[in-house]
């Protein structure tokens, strides 16, 4: 009788131990550590008072020889990508200026709305020094479109277009020396979970374009925490 | 296959487990519907439309029709469990009787979960008709939903060319969704007003709904729709019809 | 046909190549095959198959050499398995003969005839048994990293993608388990005895049934490695077409066990039909049977529509064609209609044959006669024949057929009523019965409580108005798993400890199995009572990450997650134990009346010494009044 308990036990025990072992390997051979945290910078004034800043720096890139795919592009070398990094920290109450460098051809945007900007400090973007809040939508490279869970702690959603370079300004290899320049600001609120991806399919799979890098993290989407400092 | 029993026998109702099962039948039916409609309702929060209220009431309803007959199973079963219970590794004696069947109970079990199915029905189809009545009202504004993977953005086509990703609704209008997607299929729910309506590529669907209390409610992605699903959602704000002329005007649009 | 007779066995001769290859062929041949003939076919492809040019974005190379490549595992490894012998022989004119057969049904073969492709449906049984297993325990796995990330809200343990593949995965795969659960091992084993026969209609089909549901992992385990699948178990389209090469997987699998599926249908409908012992009028027929010959019949015209759905996918993703794409002509409403054509009979597919185990289970530990029989085969025939008319009812929110919402509003109450007749069966055979408290007779009384809970549950669910509220929320997740795992996994346990005596000729641990029912029964509850309060409260289901306000609810969920993995893990420790040095069982342990009590154990190669004559059905328990 004793015997038969302790090998039930020993059972569920081994048999946890095999799951958590399962688990734990699953958990981090696909997860993406590498996380940018957000740079501080001083303070800014703004209507809600003065409050930290900070700023992020990024990339769009027309193939995955950048960003965290390794030196030959990973298993998508050709996939388009975001770098150098997709998973981004910021902290809570801040002023957040992110730079993107856009590197990338583009064409019309499926959708109108997301070539404008939105959920930015004022509601505009400053693309190669230029204050705009909208791109011309037949000329968009990618969309940096941030959003996340309707929670009563916290909304925050900003989306801003990249528009794209002109064919003849991607070379075959390695990348223009004038991409273009978008800078945005705004203001994170309480701590919380979002994500970020781009609105603008152009992957493959459906006539929809959302396959390929479009739905496959760390390329064209990511984690954005705002944490508490 | 044997009939019940001999015309001679005394009434049903005078063996003492008919008249265990009998209590136990109005206790359960009693705990389990108070138990199941209490704890249901209360989960579901408070109602932001006419709609939901509706709903919460109809499954109120169903929970305590349902509850005689769940009772009745949890009476019988636990009857036989407290008669003697033999354990053990030889079979107890075989039972007194060999009945295999009772015409009575299986006709009477058979008329009335039909007549509980009919009367189901008939208050469902009652319902879905005035939860429809809206979109055949021609006083309704319209919304034209467009969910993309992951997002949702609002066209409020009765207010100029206004684009938004915020949902701003005037409370005790009637409004009428019009929704589509640009990729996959997602299901457009508003949760606190119990209206939903999947958003489909190529597809314009229809729901409608009044929202009729002022507040802040939750609009959820209820159909996966690949990567970030869980986090297709936003608040949907319900405030009065000058807030809301306020809004759309500061949106770009007319009041 | 093979003719099996009570002749002294003969030792098989040598004589053509072909004796020799029979006797190589097994399960680790056909692995090796399979996976040199999936190596060839992916480097076929990728050398003959044109480019991806530029604008043909929408179909992509890698899903042609995955799927190619699947489909050269598939036929590497049921050649070698030896699938194609029978056939091959009686094509040449050489049928196999009798020595052949006997050794195909794994007469004198020990051990190894479990690791080949062996007739004998006691063999079948028992390897069904044993994958079936192996099934449940990933599928388990894939539960548990699930409520391990839904322990606290901000997800994020497992990256959506992740998760969202494992989602899709645990729940395609414990379908095919919970389908396969009682049908396969108790279904092949115990229903040929229980009517009388020597062995099923078509001996080398029930070998073949079982080979191809091995076949059928691989494809969907390799998802995991080739980007997952992005949808739920129901695949849905277009989001289907836009998945990874992982999604060529779960087509795969769904192909190859349909294939399956529909073979044993045509398998245990034959032998019902056909092979009943002489006597055996339907009227004396067990209620199991009835129950087993639904559920197969059932899902005869389903998985056919299932195949063909996926089919569609495939071409969709990797030819071009635009079957589920608006954009092409094609509409995603198509595949909904086509999945769940099959998807809700499926549901019954699952749940018929627990029932009826259970129905089957009841005389003998109320020693009292199944309550009105009749009505039983009312209620299995009534279910079986509406399920097929209420499938819309998983679309009412799609906006597809507005105008139909009353229809299949009407169709699927009216289920409800041959369902509950299967409620007053049961509850009219404990009704003055004398109770033998085994595990299987707690079993029925934990079937009513969860099966009554999903009942009506599934009554709010199939009202409009309510499922606008419900529909893709984690009420329908708790709705399904009442049925599905409260309901029918727990009639599948049941036949487990019912049946182990004759299976394995020894009895299952007492202790044991009521431990595992406990906590089974207990962890269950907990864990969807949870998911039922945060479905009401508004989450969504298949979501990564939830708003704060579900945190407390999916913590019990977990909790309770937790504590079904105890005590799964105490039932297969105890299916191992007991089968390893369990007590020496009986021939008739339960003093039950049904013809699989009649045969010693271990049962003989051919069943009967002589086939029985049956003069009455296995209900006579009880005494005539005095």
């Amino acid at each position: 009788m004793n015997k038969r308990f302790f090998a039930a036990l020993g059972t569920v025990i081994l048999g946890a131990a095999v799951i958590a072992g399962i688990g734990t390997y699953v958990a981090s051979a696909k997860n993406d550590s590498r996380v940018l945290a957000a740079t501080p910078a001083g303070t800014m004034v703004t209507p809600q008072g003065t409050l930290p800043h900070y700023t992020l720096d990024m990339s769009s890139y027309p193939d995955s020889m950048s960003g965290s795919h390794g030196k030959d592009g990973g298993v998508h070398p050709d996939w388009v990508t975001y770098g150098d990094y997709t998973n981004f920290k910021v902290p809570a109450h801040s002023v957040i200026t992110i730079t993107i460098k856009q590197y990338d051809s583009g064409a019309r945007i499926t959708n109108d709305f997301f070539a404008a900007v939105h959920g930015t400090m004022d509601g505009t973007a400053t693309l190669n020094g230029k204050v705009v809040t909208s791109v011309d939508p037949e000329a968009v490279g990618h969309t940096f479109t941030l959003h996340g869970l309707a929670d009563a702690k916290s909304q925050l959603f900003v989306s801003v277009p990249l528009p794209s370079l002109a064919d003849s300004a991607v070379p075959d290899s390695g990348y223009s020396t004038t991409p273009n320049v978008v800078t945005f600001s705004f203001i994170t609120g309480d701590a919380g979970e979002y994500v970020w991806n781009c609105e603008y399919p152009c992957g493959d799979g459906t006539t929809a374009r959302f396959g390929g890098p479009m739905s496959t993290q760390g390329y064209m989407s990511g984690n954005f925490t705002v944490a508490n400092a | 296959m044997s009939e019940v029993e001999t015309p001679k026998r005394p009434s049903i109702l005078k063996s003492k487990d008919v008249q265990k099962t009998a209590i136990l039948w109005v206790v359960f039916t009693a705990i389990i519907g108070f138990v199941a409609s209490t704890v249901q309702v209360r989960a579901m929060g408070a109602p932001a439309s006419e709609t939901m209220a509706t709903t919460i009431n109809m499954m109120r309803v169903f929970t305590w029709a349902a509850s005689p007959v769940a009772g009745l199973v949890a009476a019988m079963a636990a009857t036989s469990l407290l008669a003697k219970r033999h354990y053990g590794d030889a079979p107890p004696a075989d039972a007194d009787h060999e009945i295999r069947n009772s015409p009575r109970a299986a006709s009477t079990w058979l008329v009335v979960s039909a007549l509980l199915c009919l009367f189901a029905v008939i208050w469902g189809m009652i319902v879905l008709q005035n939860d429809n009545a809206a979109l055949l009202n021609g006083k309704a504004m319209n919304i034209n939903v467009t969910g993309q993977q992951w997002v949702w953005n609002f066209d409020y086509v009765d207010n100029g060319t206004t684009r938004s990703q915020d949902l701003y609704l005037p409370v005790d209008k009637p409004v009428v969704f019009h929704v589509t997607s640009k990729d996959v299929v997602h299901s457009f729910w508003i949760v606190q007003m119990g209206i939903k309506v999947d958003a489909n590529p190529g597809y314009v669907t229809e729901t409608s709904v009044t929202p009729n209390k002022i507040g802040i409610y939750d609009l959820r992605c209820a159909e996966l729709c690949g990567l970030y699903h869980a986090y297709m959602q936003k608040k949907v704000h319900v405030v009065s019809q000058a807030d809301y002329d306020t809004w759309i005007q500061s949106q770009g649009g007319k009041a | 046909m093979t003719t099996l007779t009570n002749r002294p066995a003969a030792a098989p001769g040598h004589s053509a190549s072909k004796k020799a290859l029979i006797e190589r062929l097994n399960v680790f041949t056909a692995f090796g095959l399979g996976i040199i003939m999936a190596i060839v076919f992916w480097y076929a492809a990728k050398a003959f198959l044109p480019a991806n040019t530029d604008g043909s974005f929408i179909k992509t190379n890698r899903d042609q050499w995955v799927l190619l490549s699947m489909i050269g595992w598939f036929i590497g490894f049921m050649t070698g398995i030896g699938a194609l012998i029978g056939p091959f022989r009686w094509l040449l004119g050489k049928d196999l003969n009798h020595d052949e057969n006997m050794f195909y049904a794994g007469k004198d073969l020990g051990v190894k005839r479990y690791f080949r492709y062996t007739t004998d449906h006691k063999v079948v049984g028992i390897q069904y048994l044993v994958v079936t297993t192996i099934i449940f325990f990933v599928g388990g796995v894939l539960a548990m990293l699930i409520r391990t990330n839904l322990g606290h809200p901000g997800g994020g343990w497992l990256q959506p993608q992740t998760y969202n593949a494992i989602v899709g995965t645990h729940g395609i795969i414990m379908i095919v388990g919970t389908i396969i659960m009682i049908t396969g091992p108790f279904g092949n084993f115990i229903m040929p005895i229980m009517i009388g026969a020597r062995d099923m209609a078509f001996p080398r089909l029930n070998a073949l049934s079982f080979w191809l549901i091995v076949a059928a992992i691989p494809p969907i385990l390799s998802s995991f490695f080739l980007g997952g699948i992005p949808t739920g178990w129901s695949a849905y389209n277009p989001l289907a077409d836009q998945a990874p090469p992982g999604m060529d997987g779960y087509i795969m699998f769904i192909c190859i066990f349909a294939i399956s599926t529909m073979v044993a249908g045509a398998n245990i409908t034959t032998t019902v039909v056909k092979m009943r012992a002489k006597g055996m009028t339907w009227n004396r027929t067990p209620i199991f049977i009835y129950g087993t010959v639904a559920s197969v019949a059932l899902a005869l015209p389903a998985f056919p529509v299932f195949f063909l759905s996926q089919v569609m996918s495939a071409m969709d993703r990797a030819t071009g064609s635009t079957f589920y794409d608006t954009r092409g002509g094609g509409s995603g409403w198509l595949y909904e209609n086509l999945f769940w054509i099959m998807g809700h009979p499926e549901v019954y597919v699952i749940l018929i044959p627990a029932v009826a185990a259970l129905m089957e289970m009841a005389p003998v530990f109320t020693r009292r006669p199944l309550f009105s029989f009749n009505l039983a085969i009312m209620g299995i025939a009534g279910i079986s024949g509406l399920s097929v008319l209420v499938w819309a009812h998983h679309m009412y929110m799609t906006g597809w057929a507005p105008l139909l919402a009353g229809p299949f509003m009407l169709t699927t109450e009216l289920i409800s009523i041959p369902t509950g007749m299967l409620f007053l069966v049961l509850i009219g055979t404990l009704w003055r019965g004398r109770l033998w408290m085994t595990m299987p007779t707690a079993s029925i009384y934990a079937l009513l409580w969860n099966f009554m809970i999903g009942g009506i549950t599934g009554i709010y669910l199939s009202d409009v108005p309510a499922d606008a509220f419900l529909h893709g929320s984690m009420y329908v997740t708790a709705h399904f798993h009442y049925t599905l795992m409260g309901a029918g996994l727990t009639g599948a346990i049941a036949s487990l400890v019912f049946w182990f005596p004759k299976m394995t000729g020894r009895m299952f641990d007492k202790t044991l199995s009521w431990v595992a029912f406990w906590l089974i029964q207990i962890g269950f509850n907990v864990a969807f009572m949870g998911m039922f309060m945060v479905g009401l409260a508004g989450q969504p289901r298949r979501v990564e990450a939830y708003a704060h306000m579900f945190s407390q609810g999916n913590m019990v969920t977990t909790a309770g997650a937790y504590v079904i993995m105890a005590g799964m893990l105490v039932l297969l420790y105890g299916m191992i134990s007991s089968w390893r040095n369990g007590i020496m069982a009986p021939m008739n342990p339960w003093f039950a009346k049904t013809l699989e009590w009649t045969v010693p154990n271990p049962v003989p190669l051919e069943n009967f010494e002589v086939l029985p004559v049956v003069t009455e059905d296995a209900y006579g328990y009880g005494r005539k009044q005095s």
